[in-house]
């Protein structure tokens, strides 16, 4: 089952140069899409169409089945619960004045009238918060702290376990382990990893680090001056039919 | 031998921010000191070329040419920074200030180190321009006026303008997306096989350490806690915290690409 389909995305800055150039890809449900490409190259743009912060040019985003640009005020409501995002600098993703328990539960009391949760299930607040902080192996006394008292990794946790608190069916992370240091990197990747298999949703992961996008993904997407190149399961990664430029960023590695 | 660190202390107050560190870097190789974020790594390299802020002191030896070159005057310090032992940051927009051009820059570095004949200056501008392959007409450009690779690739022409014995490069693309890290580390390689300098390469990144580096010393709180050949410490590592992060570097499959190959 398809979750979401980008259909011909074109994106322009500057007139005359695309930084999305004509770009297709489809995410099946509970996959893993790895985006990948060198800095530049478009995949942040993407990203920014896909939540609807940023105006396509040209092209079609389908969620449901439905294109999002004919969706009313509840179906875009529904898209914004669904489509989550972690982005690379979590420092500004966490509002400084809010201790973490308010950061945790904020997306929680914005749609809470319109979820289901499967996964969660929760006699208080508190208890929600709890158990949010232990799905991202955060110690509990976290929750009364503010983002400042965190380190880097700690926070990125944070803004993990806030996205998946309304159990979306897809999370967008933009270089999420792009500032983080080194052991905080492997650790958020295994967690990204294990929360998958737990909760089940699809993830489009974007980086520009072709084995990090190897260790979470599925299927890989490969980017080059705004044009989709290569597309291929994870499986096929060293296939002979592979594009040059993905044998190249293969050799970095 | 080109470089001798023996007992090297850095300290903030009672805070040993290095401690008590030795390292041998010998003639041309590629010596890499991984570690952690906060480790130390770059008080110890600042601790090379008496940069560090006032109120850190260094203590021990750091032996160059059969001196401590801890106790050279500031003078004598600025005339072997460059000249013998440079730089280059993952900040390389701090390499250049924003109002000269990358021309002007070369320029002023020359002439502060001796080099008075115009000819002479261009000559040596046009060449290492050329050696990190950036167009000529790059060096009229700002800072600001090109991308980071670019830009990294201007501030290694201007440190190996004098051709150093040694270039200490801090996380030198850390700030690079991992394609442009990697042509801006084999260019190094070449050049260094070229000029015969060694480079102390300070990373976190376990992937180019294994790629470039002769020889390896991992830090951690300070201290130097293993160290060794690449051979010794990539397939025989024996503290924990080097198989940690050996093991949070994410890599490819080696079999799989040695059998599509062959
Ligand atoms: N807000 C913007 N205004 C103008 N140009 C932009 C903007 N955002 C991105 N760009 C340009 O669009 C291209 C793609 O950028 P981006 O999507 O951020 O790439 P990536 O995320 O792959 O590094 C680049 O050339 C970039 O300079
Ligand atoms: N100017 C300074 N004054 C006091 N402490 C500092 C200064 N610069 C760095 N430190 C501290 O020294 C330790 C080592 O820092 P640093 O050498 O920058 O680590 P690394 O380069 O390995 O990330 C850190 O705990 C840092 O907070
Ligand atoms: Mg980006
Ligand atoms: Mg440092």
């Amino acid at each position: 089952m398809t979750v979401i389909e980008i259909h011909n995305l074109k994106k322009s800055y500057n007139p005359g140069k695309l930084a999305v150039n004509d770009v297709s890809l489809t995410i099946q449900k509970g996959e893993s899409l790895g985006l990948v490409g060198e800095s530049g190259c478009g995949k942040s743009t993407l990203a920014r169409c896909l939540l609807g912060v940023e105006k396509m040019d040209d092209g079609s985003i389908v969620y449901n089945d439905a294109p999002i640009a004919h969706a009313n005020r509840k179906q875009l409501r529904n898209y914004r619960r669904n489509v989550q995002t972690v982005f690379q600098n979590p420092t500004a993703s966490l509002n400084p004045k809010l201790k973490i328990k308010d950061s945790l539960i904020d997306p929680y009391l914005q749609f809470k009238d319109d979820l289901q949760l499967k996964h969660f299930h929760f006699t208080s607040k508190q208890d929600f918060v709890q158990q949010l902080l232990e799905t991202v192996e955060l110690p509990k006394e976290l929750a009364d702290r503010y983002p400042h008292e965190l380190s880097g990794g700690q926070k990125q946790r944070v803004t993990i376990a806030r996205a998946i608190s309304i159990e979306p069916n897809l999370i967008v992370l933009d270089e999420p382990t792009a500032s983080l240091d080194v052991l905080s990197q492997g650790a958020i990747l295994e967690l990204l990893g294990s929360l998958q298999q737990t909760l089940g949703m699809s993830y489009l992961f974007i980086s520009h680090d072709l084995a990090a996008v190897y260790q979470l993904c599925q299927r890989i997407a490969v980017m080059r001056d705004g044009e989709l190149l290569d597309m291929f399961r994870k499986e096929d990664i060293y296939h002979t039919s592979r594009h040059d430029y993905t044998k190249e960023l293969i050799d970095i590695f | 031998m080109i470089l001798a660190i023996e007992d090297l202390t850095v300290s903030h107050g009672e805070k040993k921010i290095v401690d008590k560190v030795s390292l041998t870097i010998d003639k041309g190789e590629w010596f890499a000191l991984v570690g952690q974020s906060g480790s130390g790594k770059t008080m110890l390299s600042q601790a090379i070329g008496q940069l560090l802020g006032t109120n850190l002191r260094a203590s021990g030896r750091i032996m160059y040419q059969g001196d401590n070159v801890l106790e050279y005057p500031k003078e004598k310090m600025n005339q072997l920074r460059g000249k013998a032992i440079s730089y280059i940051f993952q900040d390389y927009h701090g390499s250049f200030t924003p109002f000269l051009t990358i021309q002007q820059h070369m320029e002023e570095y020359l002439q502060t180190h001796g080099v008075h004949q115009k000819t002479q200056r261009k000559e040596m501008m046009k060449e290492a321009m050329e050696s990190v392959g950036l167009e000529a007409s790059f060096a009229k450009r700002y800072s600001f006026q090109l991308s980071g690779g670019q830009l990294q690739r201007a501030s290694i022409a201007l440190a190996l303008l004098l051709e150093p014995d040694i270039l200490i490069a801090d996380e030198a693309t850390t700030a690079l997306d991992s394609v442009s890290a990697h042509r801006i580390l084999s260019l190094l390689q070449d050049l260094q096989q070229k000029k015969g300098c060694a480079i102390l390469f300070i990373t976190h990144d376990w992937r180019h350490v294994v790629r470039y580096s002769d020889k390896i010393a991992v830090m951690k709180d300070g201290k130097i806690i293993e160290t060794g050949t690449k051979q010794k410490l990539v397939h025989q590592p024996e503290h924990a915290y080097t198989k940690q992060l050996i093991q949070a570097a994410p890599t490819l499959p080696m079999r799989i690409r040695e059998v599509s190959k062959s």
